[in-house]
Order: structure tokens, then C-alpha cells, then sequence
């Protein structure tokens, strides 16, 4: 680590530094050696109800400036004869303008910084012509887009889309010490500002990168740069951006080693997305397939195309706990035996994906013209982006609750059906009264197969549930110029969805949580790791790909040597190897969190993955914390 | 063949060659006063209670039985626990039927591993699981090295790898911490020495009983002996007695546990033995 970068981590530490924000509000703050400036001058949050959740096109922005975009917009606005389309295209220009009259402002009060001084004598009004220049361009389109109520900005594909200003300065004899040195100011830089973004919880800001991954040709495209951006994550030890890793069949165990040492640092990334599942599942969603060979994700783990997918990837949730629940309670006394009930729940989940297929037709996102600008597709359509602006706008739908729902269904068939233990009456009122009075009930709905422990019947149950809401959500208009695309993740709705849903058939109680996206519930005594990999790798994961990984959770102990880092990266390529499609493998010591919960001044540093993004502990709410303290924890 | 089984743990790391399951067969004939695995003592199933969770309401306690001025919990217990927080430690199982469940992840592991307890006090259950397995996957044991000699020369041509603990070299000291004398593990050891396919020695470094000078010089002359030129070294864990309150018994070791683990670098090094901390 070189001395600048030493000093921007301090100032980053600090806490105090970030009086300046409040100090001279007229005057720009620069920390010392302050690379990349735009720093947001106020201690409030911005405003929250913005719109984003996507990657913009990052790659034309850079390479053709703002200029170039303007120069677009202008052919652009020469063709149409739509009156309307001429004033979205003007509006653009503006917005474009207005982004260029900040930055000449800017410079203007940056004098004393040299470097920012003479790089924004160029960018963003023309295409970047270094590594550094690029790597501005993109901090001054977070500035912007942030302060415009953008949110949830994704970095795409990094270690693609810079590698030819890399390589270009290299070539020029800039050496690989100073390259690395502006790659980790940069990732220092993404971490400055991200406590005023707003979010669910504050680290849920979208700040994902997108490293290696194949080319149409089947081909590595991991380099020299993608490498690079795994060490200055290894070393910096910050929760932005957050690494993503695109693997397949053909990545090197060696690759592995390398993230499972970064998985060792307790972050909470580098997540795992498996091309082979990916690419095929988004082509099977009407992607192209050079579109879909270019997939990200958009802020936590929902596959989008950086610049020309403005999908609203979180929509729904299908809450399946509460499907099944109801079908129950209606059902479940008239059904002579199990198929007859999952004809039901299978009707069920239909109806459910028609009403919130229904339910979202006529909801609009805001627009927000310089995101709209900054995306593919819009300077040339002269349409707002979820107007027909871009290439791609479906519909994402979350699958929540998927192994709860199961776990209940296989409890349903073996208790009531098949072993006749427990007659439909009494699990309708054991529900009914949350288990209160009815533990032995409750024992022995928990003590049943469950999602996760590689047993057939639970791993069925869950195939043809996820199979029920891909045919009945997957490539159904969405009535805004896309299609519907199910999915497996439940971002928050792990405790929103459940905190709707009573007692469920598994043995959950009223409100408590469901397991993060697709992984084995809570309260599940597990077989291990090998049996989760097993169950959770069954379905065909090209037909639910709107993303939601497995989470696993291992002890830190686990990755205390080389043996435990190396075997671990064995048991995430067997994963991947055998068809699964997103893995986020997290690193804990649950002592260590409880005591965290009681002396959080121990702890100021202390990283967590909670969902699809990583924050620090401390600063999360105590729900939030308490899931990750009670998830399921493998060899302690 | 039967045998009674405590626990099976997938993926476990530090058991030997690459990703395996580990087999924890109940009952041993040591009892080393730093035991992390205290259910793995007796031979028999027993019913053991998380303590974390207890809220007091001693619904476990209606339907225990007394002996002997202690409470035994019976399969009432379980079911009445409002928590959940009871369970039989200790599964009967066919071997056949424990294998099998193994081979539901062949794809998935490199090789099995019989821990305990001490798997050899179950040798023919263990022996039957060892054929069974024979060809399909790589099995190892991880034992105590205490057994009578044919035993011991049986598993050495069953099994594909070993983990042998040698703790105390001092007969004495090996009495006093781990209540039996010593002169089988090392006659049994000399055996594996000359005649096994593969094994690896682990020393567990107990602050001020393992990790003596003395000792560690005795184990090195053992190596010597048997020709031994590498060890794996596992440093004592504080949380040893986390599962005693479980088995509602008291966790005494016997020494001091706050002390510092010596690693034996030095004296490993001097006497060319390679070594890895796990």
C-alpha cells in the first residue's frame, strides 16, 4: 500500500474529516490527496424514492464524453418529427449541460489539486484518454446521478470496459504501482459518500463490481485488471465496491483460492454468478445472446445488462409462505391426498403471479433524464428509459420464503398423508393458534425432511413450486414494454413478507423471518454443506434466473489456513460445477457478532453481508442482526 | 452390523485429503481431560439439552427418571421441551444404511473419515463400513491409536489413511490426563509406521501437559524411531468445554487453560521434523 493510499484510508477511517461537509458549503471539499473530489457536501441523507437499480452504460460515457452523447442527441433530434421526442431529446441536452456546467464550476474551486484540475479540463465533456480520467468520469456520474435521486448504481462490468485505458497506459510507460495506486483510490472513493446514499439499510447501496467472467467464444475473459481489482479488495478491506465474481464450468481452481481468501477477509463477497446458467436463462427471457453474454448485476444480485437493461429487477415479492398458507387453511380439509393439495398450491401460486402481474401493470417508475442520458438507448430513442428508452425493461419478481414453503409442504405431506400423525383439523388449529399449546405438533413438523438436507421428497416439493411460478411469471408482459422474469432472492422481504405471514406448517412461528433469498430455513438442523450444495443445485436454474443466490454461511475457523481456504474453494467450484447459478458464501463467528450486538464500540470496523450488499454491523438495525446471528452456521 | 453414531459432519476441513464427510462413532476408551467432544465418551445414546434457549419451565423434568440423585431424561422430555432444546445424542445405525447415506454425495467428496469417540472400539461395525466402502470412496481413520494389536493390524489393511494422535509419552502423565497407559498407542503406532498406506501424526498441544519440552522431546524421539518426518501440530481451543454443560457435567481439564499454547517450532525444526499448525 503506497503512502496516498495509507493517507485517503485515515481520512476515510476518521470519522471527523467528515465535519468538512458542513464546514464551507460553497466551497468543494478535498480531502488531502484527494483524487477524485465530487464529494457530497451535507451530513443529510439524500432524499430517498429515487430510481435505479441498474448499471448505466458506463463504457459509451467514458469513451465517448458528454459531448459525444450530445453530438447523438442532436442527430438524434434532426430525424424525429415527433414533437415529443424532440423535447425528451432537449431535456437530455440539458441535463447533459447542466452535468458539464457543475464540473467547469468545480474546477474552477479545485485549482489547488492539480491532477482534477487538469483531468476535468477534459472529462466528462470529452471521452476519458487515461485510466485515471476514465475512473473520474464515473465518480462524477455517481456525483450526479446521486445528487439527482439516482440509486443503486452498479459498476458493471469494470475490469472490461477499463481495461483498454489500462492497457493504453501502460503501453504510454505508466507503471502497474501507479495503476494500482488510482484503482485503489478510486475503490477508497466509492466508500467517501456511501453513508449519505440512500437504501433499506445504510451499505445497501448497489455498489457492485462485475469481474471476469466468458465471452461468446466460451473464452476467459478475466485479466491483468480484473486481478488487480481482487488485490486492491484483499488489501483495502472496505465494504465498496463489492466484488462479483462471473465464473463457469471452465474457471481454474486457482481463481477460487484467490476469492475464498477474500471471502477469509469477512466482507461478504466476492459473490459467485455461473455464466453457464446465467447467459443460457436470460436468452430463454428473450435476451440476446451478446446482450446476455454481457449480464451484471444490477445492485445486489438481479441479473440486468449494464446500459441497456432498465428492468425494475424487485418487483412482487411471491410471497410463498403465505401462498401455501392460505391454500392450506382453505384446502387442506377437503384434500384426500397430497396431489390433490399441490394441484391447489399449484393454482395458487398462479393466481398469485396473476395478481401481481395485474397489480403492477399501470405502476410507473419516476424518471430520471440524466440516468436516462446515461444509458443506452435513450440519446438515440429520445424516450425516457422505462419509456421505450432502452433495449430491455422487465419485470423482476422475487421468489421469497421458497424453502420455508417447501419445509411446510414436505411436513403437510408426511404428517398429514402419509403417516397420518396429524389429522388436518389440529394442524389447521396448531397453526391457527401459533403452536401455543400444541408443541408436540410443532416437534414434529420440525423434525420433518426439509430443503437443504438432499432428501428427494422436500427437493421435489421445492422443484415444482419454483417450476409453478417460473411458467406462470417467466415471459408474461409486464404491460411497460417488457416481460416478467421470476426469480429467488428476496432482498428485505426475508423479514417484511414473513413479518405478514402466520404460523406456517414447518414449524415457523407467526412473523418470524424466512431464510435470505435460496437457502435452507432458519431454524433447519443441517445435514452439511455437501447435502445444501445437493438440494439446492436440482432445479434447472436457468428457468428462475432473475437472480437470488444461495447463502451459506461458514465459520471463520473453517478458513483459518491454507487447507481450509483451498477446500473451500473446492466445495464453491463443486457448486458452480454442478449447475448452480448464484453462491454468496460468507465468513462468521457468531460469538464474535452477540458480542458485538452488547459492545459496539469494540467493533467499529465489523463487516457483514446482509443480503445482496455488505455493511457494517453497527450500523444496522437489530432485526437485520439478529438474522444474520441466528442463520445457520456450518461447523462450529 | 450396527454401530452408534453421534454426529456426521459434511465437509469437514481438517480430517484429512480433500473435501469429506467425517463419521463420529460413539464411545472411547480415553478419557483426555481436554475432550471437545465429551458426547462422544460413552458408548451409548444418551439424551443431552442445549443450554442456550432454557427458559426455566422444567417441563424436561416432569417425565425424567432419578437415579442416583441424577436426573435422566427420557423420550417424554424431548417431545415436552416447549424450545426444543432436548436430543438423543447417538443414532443406531446398519452399516450399510450409513453407507449409503455417504454415497449419496460420492460425486461431491473425496474420501470419509471415522472419528469419535475412538472408532476402533467399534471395529466391527467400523470393519464393515470400511468394506462396504471398499473401491467407492478413500476412507480414513482418525484414532487414539488405543486397541488390542489384531484390531489395530486389521483396520491398518482396511483403511486408506490414518490421523494418529500422540499426546503424553511419559506412561504416567498419559495415565493421569487421559486415564490409561500409553504402551498399546505406541506399539500400535510402530505397527502403522512400518505397515500403513498413508497416515499423518497430529500432536494436540495442551498448555502445560502436550506441549512440555519433555514431551514434545519424547514424541520427536518416537518420530525418530519410526522414521516420522512430519507432524500436524493442534493448538488447544478455549471453547473445549463448550458441550459439558450439555451433558450436565462440570468441565474440569486439569490445567491451566488460560495459559499459552507453546508451538514447539524450535525443537521441531532442530530435529528436521516439517510441521503445520492447524
Amino acid at each position: 500500500m503506497t503512502k496516498n493510499v495509507e493517507l485517503l484510508l485515515r481520512q476515510l477511517k476518521d470519522k471527523s474529516y467528515r465535519s468538512l461537509r458542513t464546514m464551507e458549503k460553497e466551497e468543494p471539499i478535498l480531502y488531502p490527496v484527494d483524487y477524485f473530489g465530487f464529494h457530497i457536501g451535507t451530513n443529510e441523507r439524500l432524499p430517498s424514492g429515487g430510481s435505479g437499480n441498474l448499471t448505466p452504460a458506463y463504457d459509451r460515457v467514458i469513451r465517448m464524453g458528454f459531448d459525444g452523447l450530445r453530438q447523438e442527441l442532436q442527430r438524434a433530434i434532426a430525424c424525429t418529427e415527433s414533437y415529443e421526442e424532440k423535447a425528451y431529446g432537449r431535456k437530455l441536452m440539458e441535463t447533459l449541460d447542466h452535468g458539464v456546467a457543475v464540473c467547469d464550476a468545480y474546477r474552477e474551486r479545485v485549482r489547488t489539486n492539480s491532477r482534477l484540475y487538469e483531468a476535468l479540463g477534459r472529462v466528462p465533456r470529452k471521452g476519458a484518454t487515461s485510466f485515471y480520467e476514465a475512473c473520474l468520469t464515473i465518480i462524477i456520474c455517481i456525483y450526479l446521478l446521486r445528487t439527482s435521486r439516482g440509486t443503486h448504481l452498479g459498476l458493471g462490468r469494470f475490469d472490461q470496459y477499463m481495461y483498454p485505458y489500462y492497457l493504453a497506459d501502460k503501453a504510454r510507460g505508466v507503471t502497474e504501482e501507479e495503476l494500482f495506486e488510482t484503482l485503489e483510490a478510486f475503490f477508497i472513493s466509492l466508500n467517501f459518500d456511501s453513508d449519505l446514499y440512500t437504501g433499506v439499510q445504510q451499505g445497501d447501496n448497489g455498489q457492485s463490481m462485475v469481474l471476469g467472467g466468458f465471452d461468446m467464444d466460451g473464452n476467459s475473459v478475466y485479466n491483468e485488471l480484473s486481478d488487480l481489482c481482487m488485490d486492491a479488495s484483499l488489501e483495502l478491506n472496505l465494504i465498496d465496491p463489492k466484488i462479483n465474481l462471473r465464473v463457469g464450468k471452465k474457471t481454474p481452481i486457482e481463481m477460487y483460492v484467490k476469492a475464498t481468501y477474500l471471502t477469509k477477509k469477512g466482507l461478504g463477497f466476492p459473490q459467485y454468478c455461473n455464466d453457464d446458467v446465467v447467459v443460457p436463462g436470460l436468452i430463454k427471457l428473450g435476451y440476446d445472446p451478446e446482450d446476455a453474454q454481457n449480464y451484471v448485476v444490477a445492485a445486489c444480485w438481479e441479473y440486468i445488462i449494464p446500459g441497456r437493461g432498465a428492468d425494475v429487477v424487485n418487483r412482487g415479492p411471491m410471497n410463498f409462505p403465505l401462498v401455501i398458507n392460505r391454500v392450506i387453511k382453505e384446502k387442506l380439509n377437503s384434500c384426500s391426498n397430497f396431489e390433490e393439495l399441490m394441484t391447489w398450491v399449484e393454482q395458487g401460486i398462479k393466481q398469485e403471479c396473476d395478481r401481481i402481474i395485474e397489480s403492477y401493470r399501470d405502476r410507473k417508475r419516476m424518471d430520471i433524464p440524466l440516468l436516462s442520458a446515461l444509458m443506452d438507448g435513450c440519446t438515440k430513442r429520445l424516450r425516457p428509459m422505462r419509456e421505450g428508452g432502452v433495449k430491455y425493461i422487465n419485470f423482476g419478481c422475487h421468489g421469497t420464503g421458497i424453502a420455508n414453503a417447501t419445509d411446510a409442504l414436505a411436513a403437510v405431506k408426511l404428517c398429514v398423508f402419509d403417516q397420518k400423525r396429524i389429522c388436518p383439523q389440529q394442524l389447521l388449529e396448531a397453526l391457527e393458534a401459533d403452536f401455543e399449546g400444541f408443541q408436540e405438533i410443532r416437534n414434529l413438523l420440525r423434525s420433518c425432511p426439509k430443503m437443504g438436507n438432499n432428501d428427494p421428497m422436500a427437493d421435489e416439493i421445492a422443484c415444482r413450486i419454483m417450476d409453478c411460478f417460473s411458467k406462470n411469471m417467466n415471459n408474461r408482459p409486464n404491460g411497460q414494454y417488457g416481460h416478467w422474469r421470476a426469480g429467488t432472492g428476496s432482498a428485505m422481504e426475508y423479514l417484511w413478507s414473513a413479518a405478514k405471514c402466520g404460523a406456517t406448517a414447518d414449524g415457523r412461528k407467526a412473523g418470524t423471518p424466512y431464510s435470505s433469498s435460496f437457502s435452507p430455513s432458519m431454524d433447519v438442523k443441517p445435514t452439511g454443506l455437501l447435502s445444501v450444495i445437493q438440494s439446492f443445485t436440482k432445479y434447472d436454474m436457468t428457468e428462475i434466473i432473475n437472480g437470488g443466490p444461495l447463502t451459506l454461511e461458514i465459520h471463520d475457523s473453517v478458513l483459518r489456513n491454507d487447507i481450509g481456504v483451498e477446500k473451500t474453494a473446492m466445495l464453491v467450484k463443486l457448486f458452480i460445477d454442478r449447475g448452480g447459478h448464484q453462491l454468496q458464501l460468507n465468513s462468521i463467528n457468531r460469538e464474535r457478532l452477540i458480542d458485538a450486538q452488547e459492545n459496539p464500540e469494540k467493533y467499529p470496523n465489523l463487516i457483514v453481508r446482509v443480503w445482496g450488499w455488505s455493511g457494517y454491523f453497527n450500523e444496522l438495525d437489530k432485526a437485520y442482526q439478529d438474522h444474520i446471528i441466528n442463520r445457520l452456521a456450518y461447523q462450529e | 452390523m450396527q454401530g452408534t453414531v453421534f454426529s456426521i459432519e459434511e465437509f469437514s476441513v481438517y480430517d484429512g485429503p480433500g473435501i469429506r464427510t467425517t463419521v463420529f462413532l460413539k464411545g472411547c476408551p480415553l478419557r483426555c481431560t481436554w475432550c471437545h467432544n465429551p458426547e462422544g465418551q460413552e458408548p451409548n445414546p444418551q439424551i443431552v439439552k442445549s443450554p442456550n434457549g432454557c427458559t426455566g419451565c422444567n417441563r424436561c423434568l416432569e417425565s425424567a427418571e432419578k437415579v442416583d440423585g441424577r436426573w435422566h431424561y427420557t423420550e417424554e422430555s424431548i417431545k415436552n421441551c416447549p424450545m426444543g432444546l432436548l436430543r438423543v445424542s447417538g443414532e443406531t445405525v446398519e452399516s450399510q444404511g450409513l453407507c449409503e447415506r455417504l454415497l449419496k454425495n460420492q460425486g461431491l467428496l473425496q474420501g470419509v473419515t471415522f472419528s469419535g469417540g475412538e472408532p476402533l472400539l467399534q471395529s466391527d461395525f467400523l470393519f464393515a463400513c470400511l468394506k462396504t466402502l471398499k473401491g467407492k470412496l478413500h476412507t480414513a481413520i482418525q484414532t487414539c491409536g488405543y486397541c488390542e494389536e489384531a484390531v489395530f493390524r486389521e483396520a491398518v489393511s482396511l483403511a486408506d489413511y490414518f490421523l494418529f494422535d500422540l499426546k503424553l509419552i511419559r506412561e504416567e502423565l498419559h495415565r493421569k490426563f487421559t486415564g490409561v497407559s500409553n504402551e498399546k498407542i505406541l506399539r500400535n503406532f510402530a505397527y502403522l509406521a512400518k505397515y500403513a498406506k498413508n497416515f499423518v501424526v497430529r500432536i494436540p498441544l495442551i498448555p502445560g501437559v502436550t506441549d512440555t519440552q519433555e514431551n514434545i522431546l519424547g514424541i520427536i524421539a518416537v518420530l525418530k524411531a519410526n522414521e516420522v518426518s512430519y507432524v500436524e501440530l493442534l493448538p488447544y481451543n478455549k471453547m473445549a468445554g463448550g458441550k459439558y454443560q450439555m451433558l450436565g457435567r462440570a468441565y474440569c481439564p486439569g490445567f491451566d487453560e488460560q495459559r499459552q499454547v507453546m508451538i514447539p517450532e524450535t525443537l521441531l525444526k532442530e530435529h528436521q521434523i516439517r510441521y503445520l499448525v492447524l
